[in-house]
């Protein structure tokens, strides 16, 4: 079944990347990931005709909202690892037995993020979430330096702080559904039981799972990790950390809005909807006043979560923005850290201060940086601007006036202080860095793969992933 | 009804008469476990003996304060005597008298006496002996009313017969988490109360560092055998009150036969031994606290205290 | 189960929640990093015996060998993994720096420890059986204390023991109300402890080599200047 073989082949390239030098390693992984996203591809036109797979006796399950999430992973994945192997070979940072351990960890890290949203039983999605914390752990503390370090420890210490939180939470749904009179402890039985559950033990539950998973996606006020560690980890780390590892979290918490709306706990929109607007606060007040370019945009990471958490909070046609929105942020964040990273290998700083006139010093990345940076702000034509559109105009028509009036601001903010920065760094006077190095071909392909969907998706989305949206949409919203 | 006066009587001179003895066992104890010989445990009584034949000088200085205070000492754990289950478990003739709190303030007073008689005197250490021992005392206070209330709280009563039973009868209830931490809270009180170790050192001879014993430093003679006396008094009654009423609230009379009630004596004489030796082996492991240290060790008594007092009130 | 066995059965569980509650608090208290991971051992030897109380009483094996799998996991590899990786750190009789002072922050554990009663007596009111109650309450609490830790205090071991101890008071909270969780998730997360041990200290390890201690609560070059 494809969904076994999707994990075992994350695991294979691991145990051999082990054994073999870092230049081969890089390729099987790059090959790996390829055919991790061609299975997930397939996987996803078969969920979209036939609906849910299930494989290995129920343990591994897919429907259309986690098959958005996998094939997402698959390619930000994919493209990672192509980056990767310029980037790595470049970056002279760590000691040589790190970067042997580098691509083993990619590909556990890679595996983890790939388990949870095709695990069915909830506990396993516990597990696989906090697995994605301990896999990436020295992936993030990759560059040795004492930031590095910092930034990893932050990082570990308070996601699994969430991830303990959660477990509790997972506990109490668990004990949930053996009141409501039991059943598979998955998220589609959660469902179905949920009705049926004390609404007390339903809210703890949430509540615990919201904090301590939301700790994991960086939700304000919990978000205090993730510019330290998303700054310092390498680029190609950064984009999977950024694009697709917070979503991961967030997909956990997701599938709970579901299960609260069915079981008549509307209040629930209002928890979203806070989490939401405070993390999208948080961040833009904070962009105005970051000073290196990958905490810029891990601010604008914990932005976009908040948008998403928002957009499910709204609800009805807003969850088809939240669906856009969360393939949008995927594959432009993830371009915008290989952006990031190719302008730290040309110049190799990361402070905004320092870079300067970029365009003229190193075209590409300059004009790499200049797209990803209008992208991931939102403007149009490309596809935040079209997913965040979307999720105001659902939010109008839902009538919820003063959140949509104050997302509209705080996008609006982040947009304006992001594009500032951006500006200066692209644009004027050529820059007191001197250009240090230039781009090795992986990394421009991979610069290359990533523009494609961010140029495209905003201005044409095929008619596959507008019925992923839909289908993924309507699984937020009490499908079962 | 004069059974129940004679087994009080019978009470006060059993505590009158064997606090020495636990005292010589628990100095013997300690002296074993650090390999050497140990004097007999019978030399406080010879102590006490040797003290009363002394001639006793007094300060001119000192007011009757510092006359009195030996005698307040001595009569203060008598009354409390007269309060608590020591040999029998129903109530004698003066229990109703006063309950738990009452008796914790009657030893309050009795030390709150010799505290001013230290300061009475013209000795330089007295005063700050006594200042030690308010503070120590001044952060015990929280952990007695707390543990009081819990034990009160559960038994519904705070006089100690009634609360006694509560532990005796459905015996499970001896487990329950509120009990467990209240014994324990209450033990760390009686190291604080009568200052053993970690708290302060009975056997140190450093002025500078002593803070129970310089009370007793100017005393001589006769005034100096009730001193002592009464400080080995005060010991076995808290111990008493723990064993009795928290720990192994077991082993004491239930009839008004005088058999059993002469029987108890025996048993409670050898509980004591027993706690005497958990308390040397806790007292030959620890070293002295920093005094400021001293806070820290009362406050982990305090919590442990409130959370046994919040344990019981939610139902546990 | 007879009815005076059931209750003493319910009892000894009480005892072991009380000291279990005491161990979290100690491990609050404990000034050097040994005498935390010896109170977090007494703590894990405490859950073990709860799931075992809690199987006795409800017959199921299944809890029995959550028991042995706790005392595996938590008792023996987590200090031996310690002891492999950190080992100088955690033999090292130095005290910890703390942000607030023992006394104070023995006063809000026990206010955090109020807060978990008051959060879970509306729950624990929906199962029958003290089990239930007690679990549920000193667990919660034991994961209040255990954040609590990690906040508080600055250098790295006991701020992994911190999160360990919260990890105890999850556990003995889902022995009592999720006693039949599928087994393999049950193993899996219970592996995830030695797992997360390993990672960390292999992290403070690096981290002492690059940097020179283990004083991460001081370590705050990444900020907004």
């Amino acid at each position: 079944m494809a969904l076994i073989v999707l994990l075992l082949i994350p695991t294979a390239v691991a145990a051999c990347c082990l054994a073999v030098s870092r230049r081969a390693a890089g390729i099987l992984t790059v090959i790996g990931a390829a055919l991790v996203l061609i299975l997930a591809t397939r996987l996803t036109g078969r969920v979209l005709g036939g609906g849910p797979r299930v494989a290995l006796d129920g343990w591994l399950s897919s429907d259309p909202l986690s098959v958005l999430i996998l094939l997402l992973v698959a390619f930000v994945g994919f493209v990672a690892a192509l980056f990767s192997i310029g980037y790595v070979d470049r970056r002279h940072g760590a000691p040589v037995a790190a970067k042997d351990g580098y691509y083993p960890l990619y590909n556990l890290f890679l595996l983890s993020m790939l388990a949870v949203p095709i695990l069915a039983n909830i506990a396993l999605v516990w597990i696989s979430v906090a697995l994605t914390t301990l896999a990436s752990a020295f992936l993030v503390a990759y560059e040795d330096t004492p930031e590095a370090l910092e930034a990893a420890w932050k990082y570990v210490v308070l996601t699994t702080l969430g991830a303990v939180i959660a477990l509790l939470g997972v506990v109490f749904l668990y004990w949930g559904m053996k009141l409501a009179g039991g059943g598979p402890f998955t998220w589609a039985g959660l469902l179905a039981a949920a009705p049926k559950m004390p609404p007390t033990v339903l809210w703890m539950g949430f509540i615990l799972v919201l904090v301590g998973f939301g700790t994991k996606a960086g939700l304000a006020p919990m978000h205090t990790w993730l510019p330290d560690a998303h700054s310092q980890a390498p680029a190609s780390i950064c984009a999977l950390l950024s694009g697709v590892e917070t979503t991961t979290a967030l997909y956990a918490v997701l599938r709970l809005f579901p299960v609260l709306t069915n079981a008549g706990q509307t209040e629930a929109q209002a928890w979203f909807l806070v989490f939401g607007l405070v993390s999208t606060g948080a961040a833009a007040l904070l962009l105005v006043y970051v000073r290196d370019f990958k905490r810029m945009f891990a601010f604008s990471t914990v932005e976009h979560m908040g948008i998403i958490m928002v957009a499910i909070g709204l609800g009805g046609q807003a969850h088809f923005g939240a669906a856009y929105q969360i393939a949008a942020h995927a594959l432009v964040k993830s371009f915008c850290f290989f952006a990031a990273g190719a302008v730290v290998l040309t110049l190799g700083t990361q402070e905004i201060a320092s870079v300067r006139g970029l365009i003229r010093s190193s075209p590409p990345a300059g004009m790499a940086l200049l797209l990803g940076g209008l992208a991931i702000a939102g403007a149009p034509p490309f596809a935040v601007f079209m997913s965040e559109f979307a999720i105001l105009k659902a939010g109008l028509a839902g009538g919820h006036y003063l959140a949509v009036g104050l997302l509209a601001l705080f996008v609006v903010v982040a947009f304006c202080a992001m594009m500032r920065h951006v500006n200066r760094m692209v644009f004027g006077q050529a820059g007191p860095a001197p250009v240090v190095g230039d781009l090795p071909a992986s990394c421009v392909v991979a610069l290359v793969l990533s523009a494609i969907p961010v140029i495209l998706f905003g201005v044409y989305l095929p008619s596959g992933l507008d019925r992923l949206f839909t289908a993924a949409a309507a699984v937020l919203g009490g499908a079962p | 009804m004069e059974e129940r006066i004679l087994y009080n009587l019978i009470q006060v001179a059993v505590v009158v008469a064997f606090a020495p003895l636990a005292e010589g066992v628990l100095n013997r104890l300690k002296e074993i476990v650090q390999s050497k010989r140990g004097p007999s445990i019978f030399q406080p009584y010879r102590d006490i003996w040797k003290l009363l034949h002394k001639d006793e000088i007094v300060s001119e200085e000192s007011t009757w304060i510092f006359r009195a205070a030996p005698y307040v000492a001595f009569v203060a754990p008598i009354f409390v005597t007269l309060l608590i289950p020591v040999l029998t478990r129903y109530p004698l003739f003066l229990a109703f008298m006063g309950d738990m709190l009452g008796g914790g303030f009657v030893l309050a007073l009795g030390g709150f006496f010799v505290a001013l008689a230290a300061v009475d005197t013209a000795n330089p250490y007295g005063p700050m002996g006594a200042s030690r021992t308010r503070m120590v005392g001044f952060l015990a206070e929280p952990v007695f009313i707390i543990v009081f209330f819990t034990v009160s709280f559960v038994a519904g009563s705070t006089i100690p017969y009634i609360v006694q039973a509560v532990w005796v009868s459905p015996l499970a209830n001896f487990f329950a988490p509120s009990h467990v931490l209240a014994m324990l809270a209450f033990f760390m009180l009686i190291l604080a109360e009568d200052a053993r170790l970690p708290v302060d050192s009975p056997s140190g001879h450093f002025e500078l560092a002593m803070i129970n014993k310089s009370k007793g430093l100017e005393y001589s003679g006769r005034g100096a055998a009730i001193m002592k006396w009464a400080g080995s008094m005060k010991l076995f009654v808290l111990l008493v009150i723990f064993l009795n009423v928290l720990v192994t609230p077991w082993g004491l009379a239930g009839t008004m036969a005088i058999g059993d009630v002469l029987l108890a004596i025996p048993l409670v004489l050898f509980k004591i031994f027993l706690f005497l030796v958990v308390l040397v082996i806790i007292e030959s492991s620890l070293s002295k606290l920093r005094l400021f240290r001293i806070t820290e060790f009362l406050s982990a008594a305090f919590v442990t205290s409130v959370v046994a007092l919040t344990t019981s009130a939610s139902g546990l | 189960m007879s009815d005076p066995v059931a209750s003493y059965l319910m009892h000894l569980n009480a005892m072991a929640g009380g000291l279990f509650l005491l161990a979290a608090f100690a491990i609050v208290a404990t000034r050097q990093m040994l005498g935390c991971l010896r109170w977090f051992v007494v703590q894990a030897l405490l859950l073990a015996a709860s799931a075992t109380v809690i199987g006795i009483a409800v017959g199921s094996l299944h809890l029995a060998i959550v028991a042995v799998v706790t005392v595996v996991t938590k008792a023996m590899a987590t200090p031996w993994l310690l002891r492999r990786t950190v080992r100088r750190e955690l033999y090292s009789r130095r005290e910890i720096s703390q942000v607030l002072n023992i006394p104070t922050s023995l006063l809000v554990a026990a206010a955090l420890a109020l807060l978990a009663y008051a959060i879970v007596s509306p729950v624990a009111a929906l199962e029958t059986g003290a089990f239930v109650e007690i679990n549920l309450s000193v667990g919660l609490a034991g994961l209040f204390l255990g954040a609590y830790t990690v906040a508080v205090r600055r250098e790295a071991v006991p701020q992994l023991l911190g999160l360990l101890a919260m990890e105890n008071g999850a556990f003995f909270a889902a022995v009592s109300i999720a006693p039949d969780l599928p087994f393999i998730a049950e193993l899996t997360v219970a592996f995830d402890v030695p797992v997360t041990t390993l990672v960390i200290g292999l992290l403070t390890r690096r981290i002492h080599e690059r940097v020179g201690g283990t004083s991460v609560g001081l370590l705050s070059a990444l900020r907004e200047k």
